[in-house]
C-alpha cells in the first residue's frame, strides 16, 4: 500500500483507487471520445453534403461510420455516464467507495487502453468496416481482412472485460455498502437507473463478451462460425442483438435517472408516483431481454415469433409511458428553475419524446419493413440514445460545482443548449424527412439533397455548441466563482451535504439514515472489540453536515487506514492491452504447417512484432496479477448498512456471484451458438467427433476436484495446514490430469484423425470449429482457476488462510462452476 | 413453364406501397397530434409553473438535503395512470391495426397460385444476380411483367445484404444460408403511365464492404405480352449478351422512377 499523492502529481491520477478520481478520469476521457466519434460524424457529414461527393473511399467511408458508432456507443455513452455513477452513486448510498477500488481503477484503465488500441487499429491497415453493428459474415476476415479489423474487434472484447468488472462492482456496492437506513425503495432515482443499468449490464454485455470470443476466435485462431452457412449470420444477429437492445436501455437509463433527479432538484417538488417510476424501471431492465428480435424482423424469422416479438415490443414502450407522465407531472405546481442544468435535462425530455413516437412506428411490422435500413432508423436511434445523452451533459454542468468547488458561467451553459438543441435537431430531424436514404451509403436520392445538407449544417452547430462548454468548464474552473457545498435550493441527495470537493473518504462520520434523515454518526468502540451503534441521541450526529471542516475521519475502530493507492489496475491494463495489441496480428505473423504431430509441426513466423507483445502482454497480465494479489489493500467494510436482498452474504463472496452469473451468460452464449448452428444443420446430422471414453474420465476427474476443493475449505476452517496443502494441491493435480487428457485427446484428434479447428473429415467444418473453441474456453477457465489454485497454495505454503478460509470459499465456488459448465459439455460434445 | 394469366386487381389486391402508405399516414397523423399535445402541454406548464421570484405557495414543501423519500406512490398517482391508461390505449390499437394488414402483406394476395412468377434474387458484392424459373439469369436488372404476382425468393452467396426497392416499398435481407421472401405486383395501368415500362430503383439496405453505396439495380416492368416475347427469347440467351445492355441502362439511372403511391392507383 502506498499513499495517495496529492491531485497536482501526474503519479496520484496513474494509482488512484478513490471513486471520486475514477469518475474524473471517466469524465475527460469520455469526453475526449466525444470528440474523437464527433470528428468522425462530421467526416461523414462532409460526405453527405453532396449526393455524389467522395470526399472519402467508399471503404474510408465504411471506416469512418463503423468507428463513429462503435465509439459513440461503447467509448463514450456507457463511459460518460459511469463517470457520474462513479462520482455520485457512492455518495448517494452513503458509502466511503466503491465494493472493490482496484477493481473499478482496473475498468477505466481497460476502458482508457482498449480506446487506444481502437485508435491505433486506424493504423493498422484500416479499422473494422463492418458497421457497429459488425454483421456476419462481413466481420470475418475473408471479408474485412485487415487486421485492423481485429484489432477494433479486440478493443471491444477488452472494454467489455472491463466494464464486466465494473458491473459487479457496482452492483457488489449497491446492493452491500448502503447507509444504514437506506432501504432499496429509498435510494435516490439516479441510483436506482445506475441500479437497473448494472443488472442489465451483468447479462447483456456477458452475452456480447461470449459472441465478441467467438468472432475473435474466428479472426485470430480461424475457427469458421460466421461464414458457416449453417446459420452463421443469423447466429450473430441473435447474439448481437440479445446484446443489442439491453444496450439501448444500458445507455438510456443512466440519462433517465439524472432526469428524474434534475427534475425534482429544479422545480422543488419529489417525483410523482416515485414507487411506480421505480417498478416501470425495474419492469422495463426484464422486458429488454424479450424483444431482441424486432430488429430481425426482415430475416426469415418466422411469422409467430415476428408476432409474439412486436407484443413484447409494445409492451415494453407502455412503462416508459409512464415514466414520461411521471416527468410531466412532477414540474406542475413546482417552482421551475431555468439553470442550464434542468434546460438540458428537460431538453432531453423533448427529444426522448420525439424518439418514443417515432419507435412506436417501427413497432408495427409493416412499417419497420420499409424503415430497415433507412435514415428512419438513425434519426430515432439517435433521438433516444442521444436525446438521452443530453441529459448527462446537463449533468456534466448540475455536478461540476460539487467535483470543483467552482460554478459554472450561466450564460455561456445556456448558450451552449441553445446551439445544441438546434444543432441537434436540425441534424436529426432532417434524417426524418431524408428517411429513404439507405443508412450507410453516401450516394444518394440528389432529391433528398437539402435535407441532408440541412443535416450537415446541423452536426457542425451541435459540434462547436461543445466548445463553448469546454470554453466554459475550463474558464471556470481556473476562475469561477465558489459553489459552496450545495448550490441549489432544492437539492435532496447526499452528495450535497459534504464539501465541495468531497474529503478523500467522503463524510465527517459515518452516515446514517436510521432516524429517517441524514444523520451523521460517530461509533463507539467499548475494548478495542467491534464498534456499536451510537445512541439514538448519537453524541456527534451532526445535522445537514453543517459541521464537516475536519476531513479527518474518526472511526476510532479502524486501526488500519484503509488504501487509496495501487499501481497494479494500471499495469494489469496496460498489460492487457499491449497483449491484445499482439494478438490483433498474431494470425497475420504466424503460419502453421501440417504435420503427424506437434513436436514436428513447422511454425513460420513471417513478423516477429505481434507474438512478441502477445507474449509481453501476457506475462505482464500474469505478473501484474501475482502482485495485486499479494499487495496489501485495505477497503475497509460497511459495518452497518442495508443490504436487502443480500442480507447477510460476505462482500467478496457476492461479487463473485455476480461475477459468475455473467460467467454463465457467456458459456450461455457458447452454448446457444452450438445448440442453434447444429440445430440448423440437422441435429440428427452430426455424430460427436470423439470417443466418449477420455470425456467421461474427465468428467469423473473434474467432479472429484471438486470434492477436494471442499476438503480444502474443511482443512482451512480447522486451521489444519496440512490438510489444506495436501487437498489444495490434490485439486491441482487433478486439475493438470484433466488438461493433459484434453491435450491427447485434441493431440489425436489434430494429428491422427485429421480435423482441425476449420478442417473436419467427419462433417461441416463448423462442427469442429464449435468443439474446439467451446471446449477450449472451458479450458482456459480451467488453466485461469488452476493459476489462482496455485497461488492460494504458495500463500497456504506460507501460512495464510489459517484465520480465514474466505478465499478457499470463492475459489471453491469458482471451481465448482466450471465443473458443472463441464457436466453441461460432455452430452453436448461426448454423448449425443 | 408458367402460364400467365391476367389477373384483375380487384378491391382486395393491394400493393405493398399501398398498404404501408396507408398505415404510414395513419402513425404520422396520430403520432403529429399526440406529439403536439404532449409537448405544448408540458412546454405551457413548465412557463406556467417557473419560478419567478415571488413568494412560494402555502401548500409548496421545499425538499431539504439528505431527507429519505416519503410517500412513494406520491400526489397526482391517479392522474398518472390515466394519462398512461390512454396512451396504452392508443399505442396498442395502433398495433392490432397495422397487425391486420402485416398478416396481409405477409402472404401476398391470393391468386390461387395461377400464375405467379418465382424468382431467386442473390445479393453478392456489389450487385443482384436474378434466376427466373426456366435458369435463365441476368445481373442487376429484373424484367417482370404487369399485372402479375411476383415472388421472391432471396438469398446470399457472400455477406449479409438488404434487397430492397423503396418506390415498391419491398425489402428483404439476402442473407447467406438462408431464403427469405416478398412479393410485388405492379398494374399496367401504372406501366402505361410511366411510357410503357415502369422502372424502379433497387437499393441495398444492409452494409456490405466498399462497394454498398453504389449497390444498385432495377426493377422492369413491361406489359404481359411483351414481357411472355422477352421471357421466351431467354431460354437460349447467354447471360453476357443480357447483364452488357443491362449495364448500358444503368449507366443513366432514373433514380426517382415513380412516386410510391402510384403502384396501384
Amino acid at each position: 500500500m502506498s499513499e495517495l499523492p496529492p491531485t497536482t502529481s501526474v503519479r496520484r491520477w496513474l494509482v488512484t483507487t478513490n471513486h471520486k478520481d475514477i469518475g474524473i478520469l471517466y469524465l475527460i476521457t469520455a469526453l475526449f471520445f466525444l470528440l474523437f466519434g464527433g470528428v468522425l460524424a462530421l467526416l461523414i457529414r462532409l460526405q453527405l453534403w453532396d449526393p455524389t461527393s467522395q470526399i472519402l473511399s467508399g471503404l474510408a467511408y465504411n471506416e469512418a461510420v463503423t468507428a463513429h458508432g462503435m465509439i459513440m456507443v461503447f467509448w463514450f455513452l456507457s463511459p460518460f455516464a459511469f463517470a457520474f455513477g462513479n462520482y455520485v452513486v457512492p455518495l448517494q448510498i452513503g458509502a466511503d467507495d466503491l465494493a472493490f477500488p482496484r477493481l473499478n481503477a482496473v475498468s477505466y484503465w481497460l476502458y482508457l487502453f482498449s480506446g487506444v488500441l481502437l485508435a491505433i487499429s486506424f493504423f493498422q491497415g484500416g479499422t473494422l468496416t463492418a458497421g457497429w453493428t459488425m454483421y456476419a459474415p462481413l466481420n470475418v476476415p475473408m471479408y474485412t481482412p485487415s487486421i485492423g479489423s481485429t484489432g477494433a474487434i479486440l478493443a471491444l472484447t477488452m472494454f467489455i472485460v472491463g466494464v464486466t468488472a465494473s458491473t459487479v462492482n457496482f452492483l457488489t456496492s449497491i446492493h452491500h455498502s448502503r447507509a444504514e437506513g437506506m432501504g432499496i425503495m429509498d435510494m435516490p432515482l439516479f441510483t436506482w437507473s445506475i441500479l437497473a443499468t448494472v443488472w442489465m449490464m451483468l447479462f447483456a454485455f456477458a452475452a456480447l463478451l461470449g459472441a465478441l470470443l467467438i468472432l475473435g476466435s474466428d479472426r485470430v485462431l480461424g475457427s469458421v462460425y460466421f461464414s458457416a452457412t449453417e446459420g452463421g449470420s443469423l447466429l450473430w444477429g441473435h447474439l448481437w442483438w440479445f446484446f443489442g437492445h439491453p444496450e439501448v436501455y444500458i445507455v438510456f437509463f443512466p440519462a433517465l435517472g439524472v432526469m428524474l433527479e434534475l427534475f425534482q432538484t429544479f422545480s422543488g417538488r419529489r417525483i410523482v408516483g416515485r414507487k411506480w417510476v421505480i417498478i416501470a424501471i425495474c419492469l422495463i431492465a426484464v422486458q429488454s431481454f424479450l424483444v431482441w428480435m424486432h430488429h430481425m424482423f426482415l430475416t426469415t424469422i418466422n411469422l409467430e415469433i415476428k408476432t409474439l416479438m412486436m407484443a413484447t415490443t409494445i409492451g415494453i414502450s407502455l412503462p416508459f409511458d409512464l415514466i414520461v407522465f411521471s416527468l410531466i407531472y412532477t414540474l406542475m405546481k413546482g417552482r421551475i428553475q431555468f439553470t442550464t442544468p434542468f434546460l438540458f435535462a428537460f431538453g432531453a425530455l423533448l427529444l426522448f419524446i420525439l424518439g418514443g413516437i417515432t419507435g412506436v412506428f417501427l413497432g408495427a411490422i409493416v412499417l419497420d419493413y420499409e424503415f430497415r435500413g433507412t435514415y428512419w432508423v438513425v434519426a430515432h436511434f439517435h433521438y433516444v440514445m442521444f436525446g438521452g445523452a443530453t441529459a448527462l451533459v446537463g449533468a456534466i454542468y448540475y455536478w461540476f460545482p460539487k467535483m470543483t468547488g467552482k460554478m459554472y458561467d450561466e450564460f455561456l451553459g445556456k448558450l451552449h443548449f441553445a446551439a445544441f438543441f438546434i444543432g441537434f435537431n436540425a441534424v436529426y430531424f432532417s434524417m426524418f424527412l431524408a428517411w429513404e436514404t439507405p443508412r450507410r451509403v453516401f450516394e444518394y436520392d440528389p432529391a433528398l439533397q437539402i435535407f441532408h445538407q440541412v443535416g450537415t449544417v446541423g452536426a457542425f452547430i451541435l459540434g462547436f455548441s461543445f466548445l463553448i462548454m469546454f470554453y466554459n468548464l475550463a474558464k471556470s474552473f481556473v476562475s469561477g466563482p465558489d459553489a459552496g457545498e450545495n448550490p441549489w435550493d432544492y437539492s435532496r441527495t447526499a452528495e450535497w451535504a459534504v464539501s465541495s470537493p468531497p474529503p478523500l473518504e467522503n463524510w465527517p462520520n459515518r452516515p446514517s439514515y436510521a432516524s429517517g434523515k441524514l444523520e451523521f454518526v460517530k461509533d463507539y468502540v467499548p475494548d478495542g472489540g467491534p464498534a456499536v451503534r451510537a445512541d439514538e441521541d448519537g453524541n456527534a450526529a451532526t445535522d445537514g453536515g453543517d459541521n464537516h471542516a475536519d476531513h479527518i475521519r474518526e472511526y476510532a475502530h479502524w486501526d488500519e487506514h484503509p488504501s487509496h493507492a495501487s499501481i497494479w489496475p494500471f499495469s494489469l491494463s496496460l498489460a492487457t492491452g499491449i497483449m491484445f495489441l499482439g494478438l490483433s496480428g498474431f494470425n497475420d505473423s504466424i503460419s502453421i504447417g501440417a504435420a503427424d504431430s506437434l513436436a514436428t509441426t513447422p511454425v513460420t513466423i513471417s513478423n516477429p512484432v505481434y507474438p512478441v507483445l502477445a507474449v509481453i502482454g501476457l506475462l505482464g497480465v500474469v505478473y501484474s496479477g501475482v502482485k495485486w494479489g499479494l499487495e496489501d489493500f485495505y477497503a475497509p467494510p460497511t459495518e452497518f448498512a442495508e443490504r436487502w436482498p443480500f442480507n447477510g452474504v460476505e462482500k467478496v463472496k457476492l461479487g463473485m456471484w455476480f461475477f459468475l452469473a455473467s460467467d454463465v451468460l457467456v458459456f450461455g452464449a457458447f452454448i446457444s451458438a452450438a445448440v442453434f448452428i447444429r440445430y440448423n444443420a440437422g441435429w440428427q446430422e452430426w455424430a460427436p467427433l470423439t470417443e466418449s471414453l477420455p470425456g467421461l474420465v474427465n468428467t469423473f476427474v473434474l467432479l472429484t476436484s471438486s470434492f477436494t476443493v471442499i476438503l480444502a475449505l474443511v482443512a482451512a476452517h480447522r486451521n489444519s495446514r496440512k490438510g489444506l496443502l495436501a487437498s489444495l494441491g490434490t485439486t491441482i493435480v487433478l486439475g493438470l490430469t484433466f488438461l493433459a487428457i484434453k491435450m491427447w485427446e485434441w493431440h489425436h484428434e489434430i494429428y491422427d484423425v485429421g480435423v482441425t479447428i476449420a478442417e473436419n473429415s467427419h462433417g461441416p467444418p463448423i462442427q469442429a470449429s464449435i468443439y474446439y473453441v467451446t471446449t477450449g474456453l472451458h479450458g482456459v477457465h480451467v488453466v485461469g482457476g488452476l493459476l489462482i489454485a496455485g497461488f492460494l497454495f504458495y500463500r497456504a505454503y506460507h501460512g495464510a488462510y489459517m484465520n480465514d478460509d474466505r478465499p478457499i470459499e470463492y475459489f471453491g465456488l469458482y471451481w465448482h462452476f466450471v465443473d458443472i459448465v463441464w457436466v453441461f459439455l460432455f452430452p453436448l460434445f461426448y454423448l449425443f | 413453364m408458367i402460364d400467365p394469366i391476367t389477373l384483375q386487381q380487384g378491391t382486395d389486391w393491394r400493393a405493398q406501397a399501398e398498404v404501408f402508405d396507408e398505415i404510414f399516414f395513419v402513425f404520422l397523423t396520430l403520432g403529429t397530434i399526440v406529439g403536439i399535445i404532449v409537448v405544448s402541454y408540458t412546454l405551457w406548464n413548465v412557463y406556467k409553473y417557473r419560478d419567478d421570484g415571488g413568494e412560494p405557495d402555502e401548500d409548496f414543501d421545499a425538499p431539504v438535503v439528505g431527507e429519505l423519500p416519503t410517500g412513494q406512490g406520491g400526489p397526482k398517482a391517479k392522474k398518472l395512470f390515466l394519462s398512461f391508461g390512454l396512451s396504452a390505449i392508443v399505442v396498442i390499437s395502433l398495433v392490432v391495426y397495422s397487425y391486420g394488414l402485416l398478416l396481409y402483406v405477409e402472404d401476398g394476395p391470393d391468386t390461387g397460385d395461377e400464375g405467379d412468377i418465382e424468382i431467386t434474387v442473390e445479393g453478392y458484392q456489389f450487385g443482384w444476380e436474378y434466376i427466373y424459373p426456366n435458369d435463365h439469369s441476368q445481373q442487376n436488372e429484373l424484367v417482370v411483367p404487369a399485372d402479375q404476382r411476383i415472388d421472391l425468393k432471396i438469398t446470399s452467396r457472400d455477406v449479409w445484404h438488404n434487397f430492397g426497392s423503396s418506390d415498391l416499398r419491398i425489402k428483404s435481407d439476402a442473407i447467406p444460408g438462408e431464403t427469405s421472401e416478398t412479393w410485388f405486383s405492379v398494374s399496367s395501368e401504372e406501366v402505361e403511365e410511366q411510357g410503357g415500362e415502369a422502372t424502379y430503383l433497387v437499393e441495398c439496405f444492409e452494409l456490405c464492404g466498399s462497394g454498398h453505396s453504389a449497390m444498385k439495380g432495377q426493377i422492369t416492368v413491361v406489359p404481359q405480352d411483351e414481357w411472355e416475347e422477352w421471357y421466351a427469347d431467354t431460354g437460349n440467351d447467354s447471360e453476357t449478351e443480357n447483364s452488357s445492355s443491362v449495364e448500358g441502362d444503368l449507366a443513366t439511372p432514373n433514380l426517382k422512377a415513380s412516386a410510391a403511391g402510384g403502384v396501384s392507383t
